[in-house]
């Protein structure tokens, strides 16, 4: 520094001394009560992660680091880390930015770990670029939106030495005791103000009872400042600390922070939902890799997020909403993302709140359907005959996926709920599911899809008409193909393939398509992703319900695809509910609503992540059904 | 010697909510002039989402809070009246020994006024926790305006808050040099709550004042 220079040396050195650990302080102040402490359920600051012991727990002993300032703070190894290459730096500028980033929940810890790995290994400099970019990269998680919500801003004006030689001289001993106090004063209301900022409800708001968050807080030390967009700027409130005077220079510290965080601050915010799911259900094409990380989680949802996560949340209000009047939690098109989560804590689920936008399982499963099959199998290819003018979203080889979505009770359960009001439906219906049901009965898969297919095909040309009256119906309620065998007195309901088969523009392509897909199939169970809450026999007993009405793959595309993209919290909701729902008028009543929601949706393309996880599901599925299908029920 | 003087914004409390108002106020302002070694403790408060800053010192937290208490006893006494806590700081100074004074000296370098009114709200409302409110006045509009006007003030206190925060920032120089004796976290200093009786109350006030030379305002 220049000041060194200067006058005497021990003075200036002390007083160097005593800048850079004004540095390091504001730092570990700062970073203290912006790094969440990690447990591993809830992942928020990256380097946080590492240290889960870190920061909660104060030791009785005092550190020299502590007699520093006389403050004694809390272990915080983020700061300690950057600490370490700020001392380095020569009493450049220090800007600390505190990062909100929100993610799609489908975004696991774990799958983070190798980022954080990277930044801790790349220096400072590097680290900046990267930590900027990393949204984008694939990391397995979905695209993250980063946000800086606040920007400290530690800085050393040094003035020029002639300017100051003559006055510091006389009384560098009183102005280094009056620095040193000035210091004190100045970071003890750095202390108490980094609490009462906007940014601090995130920072206890993550580590509140160890819920899972889609959004996290992370941070950037660099020597400079990227500029804000005259927008954010203008969204951001300064506070500037008064500088404290140095025999050659001022120390300043300000920050600018965003005033308003209600939307992640405030438990649940409804904004969030809507801007992760384009996020999430993204173009394949694009970018085909990028969930393929994300495919382990899937298959084992439960064990990614224990249940007793969901419980410990704090709004134990939502529950009652949630078990008082479910339909007008769940199907809300826009639901808040409160909802979600109150849904997800009740049911003792093991899904985190955050699972929302990740496939709850039923709802990914009809998500995978959609999005995977083109890309993953050439076999699910949809059929050649197009699909009816009229809906140009539906994918005529949809049908195929019926079966895989067997397992989702919600998806056909909507679709069932309409049909079963159609009476038309219901009666051509019948029939075929007759002829389903006693192939089916026997639990061998694939003579059970194969009568399935038959059954369809008759069907379906019974259904021509009909199918097309329905038209509308298909297309809200296409997720929904199969029923869940709580809804609707079971098995006969037969389906929903045939309804929304369009196919009947192109009946000849089901059998084969459906052939394809058998080997496909046979993983599914329905307990597959879940077979961990449901009884065995349950579990058991759904699967092969769900095999008896396999219909076709993929009828559903089109609509299954809207769904999840618009809305898929409520989809999700609304699926996890069911394997917990006892009553079924309640749950027929759910799915009305969530078909007509349903229809508001947009199509979306599939991914091969999707695909992936839905092919892992499946094939847990399969080995449940092997093992246990054929005991319960022979 | 120089006394700064800083006049809290006023706040509007109700009874219940005079302890962690004055808890936290106090305490901000006594970690500000903490400048020994201390080991902060962050408290939330119940009513408000407002987190404080203690010094985690058992001592300092029961005598503050005898003082809260003696003033919410007084504050029963003498309702629907502004009131004002003044928490001054000073420094002890052996002085030359006359047959007029002590022998030591208070030299006040700071006084803090804190201004509450205490709103009228009958006692009955006044539960501890805001849940056996609600309880007690189903009503909605009621509870309405309750929160709302708890939402005011947890907004003038993070204000007031702020205030302090400022106020420490601005003015540095009067403060007295660090203390260099071990176990001394703090400058000394006291809380002052009016006394039982008004009368005694503005003795104490213009006795403060001939003490310190500098005008206070009376409420």
């Amino acid at each position: 520094m220049a000041s060194s220079h200067g006058n005497s040396h021990s003075e200036a050195a002390k007083m160097e001394q005593i800048i850079t650990e004004f540095y390091a302080k504001s730092l570990h102040i700062i970073l203290e009560s912006r790094t969440p402490y990690m447990s591993s359920r809830n992942y928020s600051g990256e380097q946080a992660l590492s240290s889960p012991s870190s920061s909660s727990s104060s030791s009785s002993s005092v550190r020299p680091r502590d007699k520093w300032f006389n403050l004694a703070l809390r272990e915080c190894p983020a700061a300690l880390e950057n600490l370490d290459l700020w001392r380095q730096s020569h009493l450049e500028p220090m800007v600390v930015d505190v990062i909100l980033v929100q993610r799609p929940l489908d975004c696991e810890p774990v799958k983070c770990s190798p980022k954080r790995d990277l930044v801790r290994n790349l220096s400072l400099k590097e680290r900046y670029p990267y930590c900027w970019n990393y949204e984008q990269e694939e990391y397995g998680c979905e695209a993250k939106s980063e946000k800086i919500i606040e920007r400290w801003v530690v800085q050393y004006d040094s003035r020029k030495i002639r300017d100051t030689n003559s006055g510091s001289r006389r009384s560098s001993s009183n102005t280094l005791h009056s620095l040193y106090k000035k210091s004190m004063l100045l970071l003890r209301s750095l202390y108490v103000t980094v609490r009462l900022l906007p940014a601090y409800k995130v920072y206890r708001n993550l580590n509140s009872s160890g819920q899972i968050r889609s959004f996290a807080l992370t941070h950037r030390v660099a020597s400079f400042a990227e500029p804000f967009t005259c927008r954010e700027e203008a969204a951001m409130q300064r506070f500037g600390f008064t500088p404290v005077d140095t025999a050659c220079g001022r120390l300043c510290l300000s920050v600018l922070y965003c005033s308003s965080l209600s939307d992640v601050s405030s438990e649940s915010s409804t904004p969030m939902s809507p801007q992760l799911i384009p996020d999430y259900v993204g173009s394949p094409l694009t970018d085909p890799l990028k969930r393929f990380p994300s495919l382990p989680v899937t298959g084992s949802v439960a064990h990614a997020f224990p249940p007793s996560s969901s419980f410990s949340r704090r709004h134990s209000w939502s529950f009652d909403h949630y078990r008082a009047s479910p339909p007008s939690v769940s199907f809300s098109p826009s639901p808040t993302y409160s909802e979600p989560r109150a849904l997800i804590s009740n049911q003792s689920s093991c899904f985190p709140p955050t699972i929302m936008p990740r496939y709850p399982p039923e709802t990914s499963l009809v998500y995978k359907k959609d999005t995977s099959f083109d890309e993953y199998s050439p076999a699910f290819s949809p059929s050649p005959s197009s699909a009816s003018p009229s809906l140009p979203i539906f994918i005529p080889g949809s049908h195929h996926s019926k079966p895989l979505l067997q397992s989702e009770s919600a998806p056909f359960s909507e679709r069932t709920a309409k049909l079963a009001n159609s009476p038309a439906f219901r009666n051509k219906l019948n029939m075929p599911l007759r002829g389903f049901e006693s192939g089916s009965s026997k639990t061998d898969k694939t003579r059970g899809f194969m009568e399935a297919g038959t059954a369809v095909e008759k069907f379906s040309s019974l259904g021509k008409d009909d199918a097309r009256q329905y038209s509308e119906v298909k297309i809200s309620s296409s997720s929904s193909s199969r029923s869940f065998p709580d809804d609707f007195d079971d098995s006969d309901f037969p389906c929903p393939f045939d309804v929304d088969d369009e196919d009947v523009t192109d009946p000849g392509s089901r059998p084969e398509s459906f052939d394809k897909n058998v080997p496909l199939c046979e993983p599914h169970a329905p307990g597959g992703l879940f077979p961990m809450k449901k009884s065995q026999d349950a579990a058991v007993g759904a699967l092969v319900q769900m095999f008896r009405k396999a219909p076709p793959l993929r009828q559903d595309n089109s609509n299954s695809v809207k769904f999840s993209q618009a809305c898929r919290p409520e989809i999700w909701s609304n699926s996890s509910q069911e394997p917990h729902q006892p009553s079924k008028g309640q749950a027929s009543i759910q799915r009305d609503d969530s078909s007509s929601v349903i229809s508001s949706g947009h199509v979306t393309s599939k991914t091969t992540t999707v695909a992936l996880e839905e092919l892992q599901s499946y094939r847990e599925m399969k080995n449940l059904l092997l093992g246990q299908g054929s005991k319960s029920h022979m | 010697m120089n006394c700064e003087v800083c006049q809290l914004k006023e706040l509007e409390v109700e009874h219940f909510e005079i302890r962690e108002v004055l808890r936290c106020i106090l305490h901000t302002i006594v970690f500000h002039r903490a400048l020994g070694l201390v080991r902060p403790k962050d408290v939330d408060l119940e009513l408000f989402e407002i987190t404080y800053v203690q010094c985690g010192d058992m001592e300092l937290e029961k005598k503050i809070d005898e003082k809260i208490e003696q003033f919410i006893s007084w504050v029963e006494k003498h309702p629907n009246k502004k009131s004002q806590i003044i928490l001054s700081f000073f420094e002890v100074k052996n002085k030359q020994p006359s047959w007029f004074t002590h022998k030591t000296e208070r030299l006040q370098w700071e006084q803090w006024y804190i201004n509450l009114n205490v709103a009228q709200h009958p006692k009955a409302h006044s539960g501890k926790s805001h849940n056996s409110k609600v309880v007690v006045d189903p009503g909605e509009s009621a509870l309405e305006e309750r929160m709302a006007r708890r939402a005011v003030l947890e907004a003038s206190l993070h204000e007031v808050l702020f205030q302090i925060i400022k106020f420490v920032n601005e003015k540095k120089d009067h403060v007295p040099p660090i203390p260099n004796l071990e176990g001394v976290v703090w400058f000394p200093h006291e809380i002052t709550i009016p006394s039982s009786s008004d009368s005694a109350f503005g003795m104490d006030m213009i006795k403060r004042m001939l003490q310190t030379g500098h005008p206070t305002m009376l409420s």
